[in-house]
């Protein structure tokens, strides 16, 4: 009490406890505050202009052009949802991608983990095996497929030799099967994830009402679709969700292996979005773009965590 | 009355632990039969090789005579009810109770019917639009032993059922039970560890140890005429005394002694043929003997250590030579004072048990 008293008439004391917290979080808190608010606003309002580095407008300048002179503000927006097919055709691109690349890896991985359930030889060599593609670098995983798809690649030769004859699959350059190219690489490189969330998740289904649906004589085909996959309800959700978060960004691979193309077959939301700012050096507009699929992407992650979201923020 | 189960000669092994060991045992149509013993006994096992989760290493189970040792689990037609309860959280009490009738492919009618009569059965009426997560423990146990009942199995097998709830909810979930078991007159398999659950409970009791089947009797016979030492401790509260000591004879009387101490045997049929010198253990539950006034005769004296009133009555602890005796007596006639009090075993269920083997030297029941 009366060490506590003279600490206040001194003032502040930084080995006072009430301080210490504060004291050791405050650097990391300027050091975010500078790379990811203090951006992440700019950009918030940057995106209201058309401003361009090749303008030869400064940027403070432009900043304060948004707020200063009386422009169409926001034209960016309106004319991204209304006049530009190509962003509405990225966005739906994407989530064509992305869907198709999700229920895939999620069937695949969901159908390698039941397996992994039972016990086989060489499990665990194949269990690493398994584990290996998503350990390894997009860019590398883009690299050994755009290798592997070559018109002359290992991909068409092992066709060749199971239907006869050298199929003429350009796989790159043919816009319906370059998106399969796409999805191709993104399902191998992505289904271990999925693979080992789902076996997680398996292994943490309780064994007892699984034994009592046994014992009340339903099938195995019945009890995983009405026991065991309804208490995996919550770990699929977040398996969806961590993998949505990433495939809607989507970049490396595709830009290995097709850069979009051929034409915009292959040009996802985040293709388009680098492509405007470094390609054409749009920056406020792309920001605009940005923006929007920021907010589809929080709508889109919030819907699909709605199911599970009492049981996330119930407390124990 | 038919014969439901019998169990012939059943061995379970994990490797070199036997886990159950060549359980042979009759259950009549209607019974309820207690698989008592210490956990690790062995009385899931047996309890899930009965159901079909486990697989006999040898032996046979029969049920109404026929061997379903063949018959995959689930189409026995025998309920189980988990010790946990095993509800599915995610379904409504409805969707529990309607599983085991949705799997047979009844209709939605039937369904409908047996459903909610088993409901009100189990007094869940009203609740049969509720979620699991919204029940109380003896309300999600109600859940599973109606899941199990709708379906109408030969045996209902029961799984330390009222373990996992609080005393309060136990009286009242013990009561549940027996009312089931009066109204369904269903051939009832109920496994415990808890002897006072058994008693309550159970006609007949099989007790085991260490996967060994070591007594089955009715309820009555297992408490009162223990085959065995172990069957003796394991149930009762405060549990059968022992006096190890050696068998002498004196003047025509038969006597244990231990250190020079003596309690003289009433004329048993039982000591026939057992010579002076053996290695006899004494068993007296503590219900079964008298304090009396000294020197009253086929008493035997020991040195009064604590008494523990327990409202009508009391538990008395003596010393007899160097061991410890717990006898209840009604509370009127609890000793004063201290120093020596004599002490007369009911002669009738005075039990010997061969202290090597912990074998009873010869059943006082007719079996």
């Amino acid at each position: 009490m009366s060490s506590q008293g003279r600490v206040a008439a001194r003032g502040f004391n930084p080995n006072d406890k009430k301080y210490i917290g504060g004291l050791l979080i405050t650097p990391i808190q300027i050091l975010l505050t500078a790379l990811l608010v203090f951006p992440f606003v700019l950009e918030l309002i940057l995106s209201f202009s058309e401003w361009s580095p090749v303008q030869g407008i400064g940027l403070w300048e432009a900043v304060g052009a948004v707020f200063t002179e009386d422009l169409d503000q926001g034209i960016n927006y309106s004319v991204l949802i209304t006049e530009e097919p190509r962003f509405l055709e990225a966005l739906g691109r994407t989530a064509l991608i992305s869907v198709t690349s999700l229920v895939l890896e999620f069937l695949i991985g969901l159908g390698l983990a039941t397996i992994f359930l039972k016990a086989f030889p060489a499990k665990r060599v194949f269990f690493t095996a398994l584990l290996t593609p998503m350990m390894i670098m997009p860019v590398v995983v883009g690299y050994t497929w755009f290798m592997l798809l070559q018109y002359t690649g290992p991909v068409n030769q092992v066709i060749g030799w199971i239907g006869g004859s050298q199929p003429e699959l350009q796989w790159l350059n043919t816009g319906f099967l370059a998106f399969f190219a796409v999805v191709i690489t993104e399902v191998w490189h992505w289904t271990p994830l999925f693979f080992l969330i789902l076996l997680s998740g398996l292994n943490a289904v309780p064994q007892n009402p699984i034994r009592a649906a046994t014992v009340l004589g339903a099938s195995d085909w019945r009890i995983f679709w009405s026991v065991v996959m309804p208490s995996m309800k919550g770990i699929i959700i977040i398996a969806f969700v961590i993998r949505g978060m990433e495939v809607i960004k989507l970049f490396d691979e595709i830009y290995l292996l097709t850069r979009g193309g051929p034409g915009t077959a292959t040009e996802t939301i985040s293709l388009y979005l680098y492509k405007l700012a470094f390609e054409d050096f749009r920056l406020a507009y792309a920001g605009s773009a940005g923006f929007i699929v920021l907010i589809i992407t929080v709508v889109l992650i919030n819907v699909m965590l709605r199911p599970i979201r009492y049981q996330l923020l119930e407390k124990r | 009355m038919a014969i439901k189960l019998e169990l012939v000669n059943l061995r379970k092994e994990y490797g070199a632990l036997v886990a159950v060991n060549d359980m042979s045992l009759k259950v009549e149509e209607g019974e309820t039969m207690a698989l008592l013993g210490p956990s690790g006994c062995g009385k899931s096992t047996t309890l899930n090789m009965i159901v079909g989760l486990e697989t006999p290493t040898s032996g046979d189970i029969l049920i109404d005579g026929q061997s379903v040792s063949k018959i995959p689990v689930g189409r026995r037609n025998v309920g189980l009810v988990f010790q946990d309860y095993a509800v599915f959280t995610h379904m409504t009490v409805r969707g529990n109770m309607e599983y085991g009738l949705k799997v047979r492919k009844v209709g939605q009618r039937e369904i409908n019917q047996q459903v909610e009569k088993m409901a009100s059965f189990v007094g869940l009426a009203d609740k049969l639009h509720r979620k699991p997560a919204e029940l109380s423990a003896s309300e999600m146990q109600r859940v599973a032993i109606g899941r199990t009942l709708v379906t109408s199995p030969q045996i209902l097998l029961l799984d330390e059922p009222l373990s996992n709830l609080e005393s309060e909810m136990r009286h009242q979930m013990r009561r549940e039970l027996h009312r089931i078991q009066l109204e369904t007159k269903q051939t009832i398999i109920y496994v415990t560890h808890d002897q006072i659950e058994a008693l309550s409970l159970a006609h007949r009791i099989a007790v085991m140890n260490l996967g060994v089947l070591q007594q089955y009797d009715t309820s009555y016979n297992v408490y009162h005429y223990p085959r065995s030492t172990f069957v003796g401790s394991f149930l009762g509260n405060p549990p059968m005394n022992f006096i190890k000591g050696t068998l002498k004879s004196a003047g025509g009387q038969r006597l244990i002694e231990q250190d020079g101490a003596r309690i003289p045997l009433p004329s048993m049929k039982e000591l026939a043929g057992v010579s002076d010198g053996a290695a006899v253990t004494v068993g007296i539950r503590a219900e079964t003997a008298d304090i009396v006034p000294l020197g009253s005769p086929g008493s035997f004296e020991a040195e009064l250590f604590a008494i523990e009133p327990q409202g009508p009555e009391a538990v008395v602890t003596a010393k007899f030579a160097n061991t410890l005796l717990k006898v209840v007596v009604p509370t009127s006639a609890v000793p004063k004072g201290s120093g020596s009090i004599a002490l007369l075993p009911h002669a009738n269920l005075l039990a010997l048990f061969d202290t090597q083997s912990g074998v009873r030297l010869m059943n006082g029941a007719a079996s």
